[in-house]
């Protein structure tokens, strides 16, 4: 077989280029995901009456959505009705002035939340029912106890989770580049189009996301060691 | 343009989109079919240790487990051709249909992921009952079918189901190498009506019950596995599939 080890390094640079993208991609989503998800998961453990079954249907039937459908479909009521929305909110400029990156930034905000509120919940129940007595026994408020006794002890416990998650999260990403968003893949075969080297280009993508998430998890191991040194016993 | 959805043209698609979910369906049934086949493997040689092959093992796991789907299907797509072609002097992106590239990416992921669920199982057991099996004068293969396998299976159901709709939903992206499954169609229906938005609606209606009924098939099995009488149980929230 032959490999072009040229054609493999410039697509390697033209991946790295984009990969800035891909971290956009990747931490935004994240971000909204831990604070929404966080409050998702609490709703539904502390059984807010109405909103908790709520959730709980939405969240369990949009799991059931491929990313990338979600994404064609918001790409294409983006492509469809931006131009309405901005005339009614009176903002200047069209579709040709939005980074079409925020539709990948929604889609996978809204991927985020799920996961990341399935993960958190699966930790918090896994915190004892005493915790909380114990909070309010001290005179505790309930968002207290909650801040100061259950979130601290959730942490540890929900970060293999979380970590699977944001390694989903990072694979993910890829799918945008198929509504023409360029992140590492797309970046990676920029060069493959001039020189037919589309094996090359997909190699490179892959060598960058294997080191990607090879370093996140490694950063993870660490970060729960930390987060879990006041735990007598770690499961490890 | 007209409106973007309508209800005439969403029932018109679903006769021409129905027939393609057999290719949904056939590349997941590769996948788990032949998938499971690997894992086996992989597990054998993980837990005999065998030389070389287990450090293969390991790094094969990490990348599969590193890398997009979307990643290995191009690699396959445009990898098998670049490997096999010049060695057998074939042209197989000519010869074979795209979705044999969809089966073999998907067979290797599958043996990947499958192998990790299928190794833990088996080291969740623990070693005092292969002991006490063997203590009864079985040999170490009933040990294994009689003691081992009932057990690990309970353990790595739940996983498997889960990505079981994990691998539903990874067939979608098969459209991008050309296979025409249903997202595919709701593609070529796109291009000749100009309504695609329908098309898709279906779509993820489609994958959405897929999704439920193999969560509601595993929490059913899981239910009907449970012959420890609820002594031992995994967590206290109980139905984990759906979760209300």
């Amino acid at each position: 077989m032959d490999f072009n080890i040229n054609n493999f390094l410039e697509s390697f640079i033209y991946g790295m280029k984009y990969f800035p993208n891909t971290l956009r991609l990747v931490f935004i989503p994240l971000s909204v995901g831990l604070v929404l998800g966080t409050v998702a998961a609490l709703i539904r453990v502390y059984k807010v009456p109405v909103l908790c079954k709520i959730l709980a249907i939405v969240i369990t039937v949009y799991q059931g959505v491929p990313i990338i459908v979600a994404l064609m479909i918001y790409n294409l009521i983006f492509m469809m009705k931006y131009n309405d929305l901005a005339a009614f909110l009176h903002l200047k400029g069209t579709i040709a002035d939005v980074d079409q990156i925020w539709i990948g930034i929604f889609a996978l905000s809204l991927t985020a939340i799920c996961s990341v509120s399935e993960a958190i919940r699966g930790a918090l129940l896994s915190i004892d029912k005493g915790q909380d007595e114990a909070g309010y026994s001290v005179g505790l408020t309930k968002i207290q106890t909650i801040y100061r006794i259950v979130l601290p002890q959730m942490i540890p416990v929900a970060i293999p989770m979380l970590t699977n998650h944001v390694v989903g999260l990072i694979k993910a990403s890829s799918v945008v580049m198929a509504i023409g968003i360029i992140e590492i893949v797309a970046g990676a075969t920029i060069p493959s189009s001039r020189t037919y080297s589309f094996f090359e280009g997909y190699v490179a993508a892959a060598l960058i996301y294997w080191i990607f998430t090879v370093m996140i998890e490694y950063l993870a191991k660490i970060l729960r060691k930390h987060t879990g040194r006041f735990r007598r016993n770690l499961y490890d | 343009m007209g409106k973007l959805f309508e209800w005439s043209r969403f029932f018109e698609n679903i006769p021409k989109i129905l027939p393609y979910l057999t290719v949904t369906f056939s590349i997941v049934f590769y996948a788990t079919f032949f998938g499971v086949l690997l894992a086996v493997f992989i597990v054998l040689i993980q837990i005999k240790k065998v030389r070389v092959l287990y450090q293969i093992s390991k790094v094969y796991i990490s990348f599969m487990r590193g890398t997009p789907m979307l990643v290995q299907l191009m690699l396959i797509y445009y990898g098998l051709p670049a490997i096999i072609d010049p060695l057998l002097g074939t042209s197989i992106n000519r010869d074979w249909s795209a979705v044999v590239f969809a089966y073999v990416t998907f067979i290797l992921n599958q043996g990947a992921f499958l192998s990790v669920i299928f190794y833990s199982a088996v080291t969740s057991i623990p070693y005092g009952q292969t002991e006490a099996g063997l203590s009864v004068g079985l040999t170490h293969y009933q040990t294994f079918i009689r003691i081992i396998l009932p057990q690990m299976i309970r353990v790595a159901l739940p996983p498997f189901g889960s990505d079981l709709v994990g691998l539903f939903q990874g067939s979608s992206l098969v459209f991008l190498i050309g296979v025409t499954d249903i997202m595919g169609r709701a593609k070529t229906i796109g291009s000749a009506t100009k309504h695609v938005l329908e098309a898709y609606v279906f779509d993820v209606i489609i994958y959405i019950i897929i999704s439920l009924a193999v969560r509601l098939l595993f929490w059913y099995l899981n239910k009907r596995l449970d012959y420890t009488n609820g002594r031992k149980t995994g967590g206290k929230e109980g139905i984990p599939w759906i979760s209300t």
